[in-house]
């Protein structure tokens, strides 16, 4: 059971990578960034209870912490990118 | 700045709660993953996460950069302090067994200062490189 999430919790992965490399804007890029990283957390915790090891749950939570903060500062740099730039936002935005 | 005001409160939220696992980690470590290094990473997060939400200003008031280079050196003198407590008190470099009377307390003893000296300097590090790049002119 836990085999079958792992592997389709992959291929989420797999379509949220391609979203990422093919994503036409830039919040498509960080969205499907953040969300890989939101299945990278689901896989780590199956994999623990796959291996019979729970404390995994320990890296998940920190995984989805440095997740969190990590797509705070990309999104602020975006931001901040724009903000510089002195003629109006790009189309990409 | 003064418009992310759903991030502001959910960081408020959430900083609390980042230091307290940061903490769990960090004593933790002996029985679980986690360890100095790995808490203090965690800590770090925590007011870099305080700096990203309310501006860098706010953040290096609640951590001084002038405290912050005195505490990394602290976490290594706490590691070498204990290495050269555990000599004077006769064992060799680091051995803990000589800590308490017991060689299993002695252990947990010392294990506990050299991972609360490796995590206060981690978290101080992190912080000064953090503060670094954010301060410096583009």
């Amino acid at each position: 059971m836990f085999a079958a999430a792992a592997i389709c919790i992959l291929v989420v992965m797999a379509l949220a990578l391609a979203r990422a490399f093919l994503g036409p804007t830039v919040c498509d890029r960080i969205l499907a960034v953040n969300m890989f990283g939101t299945k990278t957390v689901l896989l780590i915790a199956v994999y623990g209870f796959l291996t019979g090891r729970p404390d995994f749950l320990d890296i998940a939570i920190t995984y989805a912490l440095i997740n969190f903060i990590g797509v705070i500062a990309v999104l602020k740099f975006v931001e901040g990118i724009a903000d510089s730039e002195q003629q109006p936002r790009p189309d990409e935005f | 700045m003064s418009h992310d005001i759903v991030l502001k409160v959910i960081a408020k939220l959430l900083i609390p709660f980042i230091l307290l696992f940061a903490l769990y980690v960090q004593f933790h470590g002996d029985f679980g993953p986690g360890g100095g290094f790995q808490a203090g990473v965690i800590f770090a997060a925590g007011i870099i996460l305080y700096a990203l939400t309310n501006g860098p200003d706010a953040a290096m008031r609640i951590m001084p950069p002038r405290l912050l280079t005195p505490l990394a050196a602290l976490g290594v003198l706490l590691y070498g302090g204990v290495g050269i407590a555990t000599v004077l008190l006769g064992g060799h470099f680091l051995n803990y067994d000589v800590l308490a009377h017991d060689a299993v307390h002695g252990q947990h003893y010392g294990i506990l200062l050299i991972e609360l000296g490796v995590g206060v300097t981690v978290a101080s590090v992190m912080l000064v490189i953090f503060f670094a790049f954010i301060t410096q002119e583009p």
